[in-house]
């Protein structure tokens, strides 16, 4: 019994020490200074846990628990402050650094006793270790379908997009970070009481590749993969004695095949097996009561301005994708943009939209400054929404699931009303599900709602990122070449949803390559050459302008056409 | 104290070697093979029982375990690199597969070799000591220095001058490109790994023949410092990597004269540190760092 008592605690702490991973993973960062913040926790916690129990009966743990937390959170925060800079192999390499550090440090401390390492008692016990990792379950559970929940899936799976619909990206990376922080810390309070025994060592590099090989091998998409993960990744080596494999060699080399056969053929993790999708449960229809058009922000009166432009231009290393723009936008118009590839009208749109920002000029959106600090996610949260020219979904989510990240901006937080199960968040939740529906309805996507985005064809792409930005419930729409690899019959419907939102208010911003649509649409046409506007104003007027003939077709006599 | 800067110098070569291995992959593929430093240790273990079982002079061992690490190499691009190209989680995998195969190979190790520690035999070459300027310098430092820089300077030739290694620049700039220009992108992946992985090994040779001993950990601690020679050096960067691998072997040495044997990591990571915070755009690569 006292061999499973420790087998029954062994899974618990590893499944905790997993879901310190898990929690940035699932945001798409690759952090790991994990064995850091445990080394802290642990080590910092021992100065706060007295030798006897707490009132006569209470293990003196509790105190290091949350002792143990807010260490690792507090080193986590101040470690992300500089390296969150960083992306991919490079904040691994630097979080492996100071996991480093820290254990040096340790080995090297007085009060740590060195590389002897601290005496403690034991006061973790099999209860203790499973009620904080059902805590943590708990927890990821409900975060999951929550807004923010959404918003660590979206920054995982592309950040500019979920930049654009008005995830706080730095933010969400520094939650991430620091309740990553957290967990370490906790899980090194309770490894240090449960083994009696702490040295430098034990927080070391292998911490490090078990707590990521668990995490991994449960898979990070879906909120029970750590404790899958650990569950596996501690019985196989009791399968293996049971079935009389003795050798030391045998469990690294099974560990190692299994995590290749994990990333290699089931890339979501063994959890995937069990749900091949992250999905919300199957709901009765959600009566459509909202009105569609309803919005979040209150659309501005028709004629207001909405934008104004001055100077405007980006030079990239002496090449000008756009140079002194001037532009004015009113409530209610269609405002087209046309010119050659290459001309600048994308670049035109990344500065408004708040994704670059313009090295000369200035101007505001919807009363955000431009190239003023923080992310394109002000923009977005001051009603600016817009597609990509190359559509950016979110691969591994859903569809609806892509249209309910658009729904950011215009819905409350409701992690943690859902930790409490209040029923405000239920209402909400519903209700930007509700918004999602009814936009993906709109563009006819409503049947494929379950599918992934990666699943869906060319068009309906195009289509989903367009309901996305919709259900932000936008004041200003930019379209970035929505038509583009349409058949006639596809991009007819899209002028007839672009004239439909313009009758329900919203303004729209439309860059396209086919003119015939733009002159039929539009209120009014920007036509942009090299970066410069070489003209603009009524389409009839703009469609016989010289100059814009000749950007199109060359000049009259160079060919015979 | 030159005595300190010597040896600093020994096993910074010992370092570069493992680096350029490791930065060759991720300058031209941008993986992070964390199986390099698995292959580093076969290569140790493979020495020693070329000598030890087989008798093999030392000068010849060195060649045969840089083939046996060109196979290994080879092996682990096909087995952990070569499925997940294209996926779009392409980076995450292939250093978490790199991890599964670094695993089983040590793994494989310890079956073969068990547990224990495992050094030349005494025998196995002179154990001669050089006396330059009040310096003392063993064989094996010598053996260390020429066989690293003969290797680097190979492989800068390679990489510098030949079809090959054009072909591997090429591919470093932009794959697509490459192929579309004729470039096999397979057989340049391939090699890469063939050649980075016979580079580690080696250096494993060296280093079991500087500190004496090849025990199944010692891929570890010098993948951290790897890790830092390429930070250092700036990723992807081969002289970046052969320069910050005997700056870090002088560092270390220094940090152990004045201030002690045990933080003597510790320099390596203030340096790593101080570039990643201070320069973020790199010494001499290009790290891409954007706020989002």
């Amino acid at each position: 019994m006292a061999g499973y008592e420790s087998l029954i605690t062994t899974i618990a702490l590893v499944g905790i020490l997993a879901y310190s991973f898990h929690v940035v993973l699932m945001a798409g960062q690759l952090s790991l200074g994990q064995a850091g913040f445990a080394s802290l926790g642990a080590y910092l916690s021992t100065l706060a846990v007295l030798d006897t129990p707490l009132f006569g009966t209470v293990s003196p743990v509790w105190v290091g628990i949350p002792v143990g937390m807010l260490v690792g959170a507090s080193a986590a925060l101040l470690l992300g402050l500089p390296v969150l800079r960083l992306r991919g192999v490079f904040l691994a390499i630097a979080t492996i650094a100071f996991a480093e550090v820290v254990r040096i440090l340790m080995l090297n401390a007085e009060w740590t006793n060195g590389a002897q390492g601290l005496r403690l008692d034991k006061w973790v016990t099999p209860g203790l270790a499973w009620a904080m990792l059902v805590a943590l379950v708990y927890v990821f559970w409900r975060l999951g379908p929550s807004r923010a929940g959404r918003a660590f899936a979206a920054v995982r799976e592309d950040e500019v997009a979920a930049g654009a619909l008005g995830v706080d990206v730095v933010r969400t990376r520094m939650a991430s970070f620091i309740a990553s922080g957290a967990i370490a810390g906790l899980y090194g309070v309770l490894y240090a009481y449960f083994v009696r025994r702490i040295g430098p060592s034990d927080f070391g590099f292998t911490m490090m590749l078990d707590g990521l090989v668990t995490a991994v091998l449960g898979g990070f998409l879906l909120y029970f993969g750590p404790l899958l993960g650990s569950g596996f990744v501690v019985l196989v080596p009791e399968a293996q004695r049971a079935a009389g494999l003795e050798a030391g060699w045998i469990h690294p080399l099974l560990t190692g095949a299994l995590l290749l056969a994990v990333i290699l053929f089931l890339p979501g993790g063994l959890s995937s097996l069990l749900t091949r999708l992250p999905r919300p449960r199957r709901r009765a229809p959600i009566p459509v009561t909202l009105p569609v058009t309803a919005t979040g922000h209150g659309l501005p009166a028709r004629g207001s301005q909405l934008l104004a432009v001055d100077g405007l231009g980006k030079e990239y290393g002496g090449v000008h994708a756009a140079r002194d723009v001037h532009l004015e936008l009113h409530a209610g118009e269609i405002l087209g943009i046309i010119g050659p590839n290459g001309s600048g009208k994308t670049t035109l749109v990344n500065m408004l939209s708040g994704l670059v920002s313009p090295t000369s000029g200035r101007g505001w959106v919807l009363g955000e400054k431009l190239g003023g600090s923080g992310g394109m996610h002000r923009f977005a949260a001051a009603g600016v929404s817009r597609t990509f020219q190359h559509a950016k979904l979110f691969d591994r989510l859903s569809v609806l699931q892509n249209a309910l990240v658009g729904t950011h901006v215009v819905s409350e937080p409701t992690f943690l009303r859902r930790l409490l199960w209040l029923p405000s968040a239920r209402h909400d939740e519903r209700r930007a599900l509700a918004t999602a529906a009814a936009q993906l309805e709109r563009v006819g996507l409503a049947h494929r709602q379950d599918l992934s985005a990666s699943q869906l064809s060319y068009g309906d792409r195009r289509r989903l990122e367009i309901a996305r930005a919709l259900a932000a419930r936008p004041t200003l729409l930019i379209l970035d070449e929505p038509a583009a690899g349409m058949n006639p019959v596809e991009a007819a419907g899209l002028a007839d949803l672009v004239r439909e939102l313009a009758n329900e208010g919203v303004t729209i911003m439309l860059i396209e390559h086919n003119v015939p649509i733009v002159l039929d649409v539009c209120t009014r046409v920007l036509v942009l050459n090299f970066g410069e506007v070489i003209a603009g104003g009524e389409p009839a007027s703009v469609a016989a302008d010289p100059r814009v003939v000749e950007a199109y077709l060359g000049t009259a006599g160079t060919g015979d056409a | 104290m030159s005595q300190q800067l010597a040896n600093g110098l020994f096993s910074g070569a010992i370092y570069a070697l493992f680096a350029i291995g490791f930065t060759l992959v991720f300058g031209i593929l941008r993986h992070l093979n964390l199986a390099h430093a698995s292959i580093f240790t076969a290569g140790a273990y493979l020495g020693i029982d070329l000598v030890a079982r087989f008798g093999v002079p030392i000068w010849t061992a060195f060649p045969l375990v840089a083939l046996a690490g060109v196979a290994l190499g080879v092996v682990l691009e096909r087995v952990a690199f070569r499925p997940l190209a294209g996926r779009a989680d392409e980076h995450f995998a292939g250093l978490i597969s790199s991890v599964a195969f670094g695993g089983m190979l040590v793994a494989a190790l310890q079956a073969r070799y068990g547990t224990q520690q495992h050094s030349f035999p005494v025998d196995a070459f002179p154990n001669r000591i050089y006396d330059i300027a009040g310096i003392s310098i063993s064989l094996a430092q010598v053996i260390t220095l020429t066989v690293a820089l003969s290797a680097m300077a190979a492989l800068a030739w390679l990489v510098a001058a030949s079809q090959a290694g054009r072909a591997m620049r090429a591919v470093a700039e932009n794959p697509n490109a490459a192929r579309i220009l004729g470039v096999h992108v397979e057989r340049v992946t391939a090699s890469t790994y063939a050649l980075s992985s016979a580079l580690g090994a080696t250096a494993g040779v060296l280093m079991v023949l500087n500190v004496g001993q090849a025990h199944l950990s010692m891929g570890l601690s010098i993948e951290l410092t790897g890790f830092a020679v390429i930070i250092l050096g700036g990723m992807g960067s081969l002289a970046g990597a052969m320069l910050a691998g005997v700056m870090l072997g002088l560092a270390e040495s220094l940090t152990v004269h004045y201030i002690g044997s045990s933080y003597k990591d510790v320099a390596a990571f203030v340096l790593l540190f101080a570039v990643l915070l201070l320069r973020p755009q790199g010494l001499f690569g290009t790290i891409r760092v954007r706020e989002a």
